[in-house]
């Protein structure tokens, strides 16, 4: 059996060599859907080592990009072998650069973060209407939305697409988070969101906080 | 001599003795609004200004008037008309108007060695054609893309230029100009690798992202040489990835190129101004050991320890946060301002400019007016 | 800058023998110009 212990410590070390070799090596054994799920929740316990030290200020935002890029390639190699049982999920979350506003890379990087979480994570991309906000919504009845975005622009469509949920009576029934550069205390309170932040980790610890 | 003329020489004066580390008359001003905030700010369609440049004229006309400044506000632009023409994926005009740069990959990990073998046949053999389109397809097609492509450019910088030039004479601004160039570990995250790609890379093949940095800072060089040294204006280079990266990364990979890119321009007798993105409290000490006078815009930091570690060596510029004008009263936009001269201005080294630029006016916001007064009140009180 | 898609002056006439006892001062800087103005296009789609 694998090293549980072993292969949290290799993830929050993000030792990709290491990791990989575990789970090829695991998944070779042709093991039970509940070993399986025992080795998402090592990875899953890795990642908060890693969350931990990023606050530490020992990691820094490239490591936990590098960290979302070795779960989701660990848990693709997983996937064979978790599809016998049901997954666990925690919440699930939608998310979206806003309207007028093209970039992801933090969007991104907490969507990997929040999936290799635990949660369903359906992303809606980039320059994201309220509309399209809307209708994901209705269709997937997350707990959370979250909307991303660098433009000071950005603050303007997110609380258009806030103003959007509300006259879609939508508004109460889900969690909301902002994230990215231009967002703070002030802007929270301006586009009606539940919290901000400027840091991927903190966003996922407050969605977690709601979900618990 | 007009009163413009006038006003260009001392405000030319002025920016001379910023840069040679002499304390100028008074501390100079730039306008942090761009191009985009000039249009909106006429009332005009965004997209449609930025393709038809003639209507442009009227809008730095009242953009000129209505905001004081010493540099012409109309820095670094990206005009749509020859990335359409390329059929451009890193530069893209969204729903809004702006033009922005989504995230990219133009070069795959397993061409570093070719890369780095010889960058710029790279460049043009396998990073363009996976970026923009025009550069795929028949030769002869290829080739008159490109002849249109640069020709628009031309065009439109022309244009501009022209623009640029009648506000100057009308307005008295300083005459600078600028070249851009970036530090080559950023040239290789940015439309190269991607920042997905480039944080892996320092992780798996760290020699190669070194080796690669030192093989392009030629380029960069060369990118970031003014036509003339003597000529006042500086050599302009956006920071990014530094601040993502682990310390001991920063100290491998990126720093030791970019430190060569400056001192290799600052020889040359030039002025480098770095825009600071993001926070580099931790690299303060990295940071000093660049050549004297480097101009350095913080987009973040204690005001305080960046005068107190850098202020004796180098021009600091930025720190004043554009979401305050968002967000604040005219008068808190107004005592941040008198805040960051009372800590930046004493003992000279000083260049009034905010933390990042404001592209975006929402018309029933109070920017315009917080925007105005704390230039104003720069203008008026900005004695070192 | 060793590249095949960037040619320096003396890299030039050393093709173009053509040029041979023609005005070199007044063809040198043209050349070059557009050399560089084609170098700095380049680059700049990817800045």
């Amino acid at each position: 059996m694998i090293d549980l212990q072993l292969l949290t410590q290799a993830v929050g070390d993000l030792d990709e060599n290491t990791i990989l070799t575990m789970i090829n090596d695991f998944v070779a054994t042709n093991p039970s859907g509940e070993d399986a799920q025992k080795v998402v929740f090592a990875c899953q316990q890795g990642m908060a080592i890693v969350g931990e030290l990023f606050e530490k200020n020992e990691y820094y935002v490239g490591d936990l990009i590098f960290a979302g890029e070795l779960l989701s390639k660990t848990i693709d190699l997983l996937k064979p072998v978790l599809s016998s049982v049901a997954t666990q999920k925690f919440g699930s979350i939608v998310i979206g650069t806003v309207a007028g506003d093209l970039h992801d890379i933090g969007k991104n990087i907490f969507g990997s973060m929040a999936e290799a979480a635990g949660f369903d994570v359906y992303d809606l991309g980039i320059d994201v209407s309220p509309s399209a906000f809307v209708e994901k919504v209705k269709e997937v009845k997350p707990q959370i939305v979250g909307m991303s975005g660098v433009l000071t622009l950005a603050i303007d469509s997110m609380k258009n697409t806030v103003d959007a949920l509300n006259e879609a009576g939508l508004r109460d029934s889900v969690k909301i988070i902002i994230g990215g550069n231009p967002v703070n205390e002030d802007a929270c309170k301006q586009i009606g969101a539940d919290a901000f932040t400027t840091n991927a980790a903190e966003g996922l610890k407050t969605c977690q906080g709601w979900v618990k | 001599m007009t009163d413009a003329a006038a006003r260009t020489n001392e405000r030319n004066q002025i920016f001379r003795d910023l840069f040679s580390g002499k304390t100028p008359k008074r501390v100079p001003i730039s306008n942090p609004a761009t191009q985009d905030f000039a249009i909106q700010h006429a009332g005009l369609d965004l997209a449609e200004c930025q393709w038809d440049l003639t209507k442009l004229e009227p809008v730095y006309d009242k953009f000129c008037q209505d905001f004081y400044t010493d540099t012409y506000p109309g820095g670094s632009i990206r005009i749509p008309s020859h990335y359409q023409i390329l059929g451009s994926t890193p530069i893209v005009m969204s729903s809004s108007g702006f033009m922005q740069h989504p995230d990219v990959v133009g070069m795959l990990a397993e061409e570093y060695d070719q890369f780095i073998a010889s960058p710029y046949d790279c460049i043009v053999e396998t990073i363009l054609p996976r970026l923009y389109t025009g550069f795929n397809g028949e030769p002869g097609k290829v080739a008159m893309t490109l002849a249109k492509a640069m020709r628009a450019q031309s065009d439109d910088l022309a244009y501009l230029g022209a623009i640029r030039g009648k506000m100057n004479a009308k307005y008295g601004f300083a005459t600078m100009i600028g070249a851009l160039t970036e530090a080559p570990f950023d040239f290789m995250a940015d439309f190269l690798r991607s920042f997905k790609g480039i944080s892996g890379d320092v992780r798996r093949y760290p020699d190669k992202v070194a080796a690669a940095c030192e093989a392009v800072l030629p380029l960069m060089i060369k990118k970031g040489t003014l036509p003339n040294p003597s000529m006042l204006g500086y050599t302009f280079i956006p920071l990014h990835m530094a601040p993502y990266l682990r310390d001991k990364d920063f100290a491998t990979l990126y720093w030791p190129t970019f430190k060569k890119l400056v001192e290799t321009l600052a020889s040359m007798g030039q002025n480098v101004q770095l825009f600071v993105e993001q926070d580099w409290m931790r690299y303060l000490d990295y940071l000093y050991e660049l050549p004297e006078n480097t101009i350095m815009r913080f987009e973040y930091g204690d005001a305080k320890v960046i005068k107190e570690k850098l202020g004796k060596k180098h021009i600091i510029s930025g720190l004043y946060p554009v979401t305050l004008l968002q967000t604040g009263t005219k008068q808190q936009c107004v005592d941040k301002a008198k805040e960051l001269l009372d800590i930046l201005a004493p003992g000279g080294r000083y260049w009034w400019q905010a933390d990042k630029s404001i592209i975006h006016l929402e018309a029933s916001g109070p920017v315009v007016e917080n925007l105005k007064a704390v230039l104003d009140y720069v203008h008026e009180n900005g004695t070192y | 800058m060793d590249s095949k898609y960037y040619v320096t002056w003396e890299e030039y006439l050393a093709e173009h023998p053509e040029l041979e006892g023609k005005p070199q001062q007044a063809i040198a800087p043209k050349i070059e110009k557009y050399e560089d103005a084609m170098f700095t296009f380049i680059m700049d789609l990817l800045l």
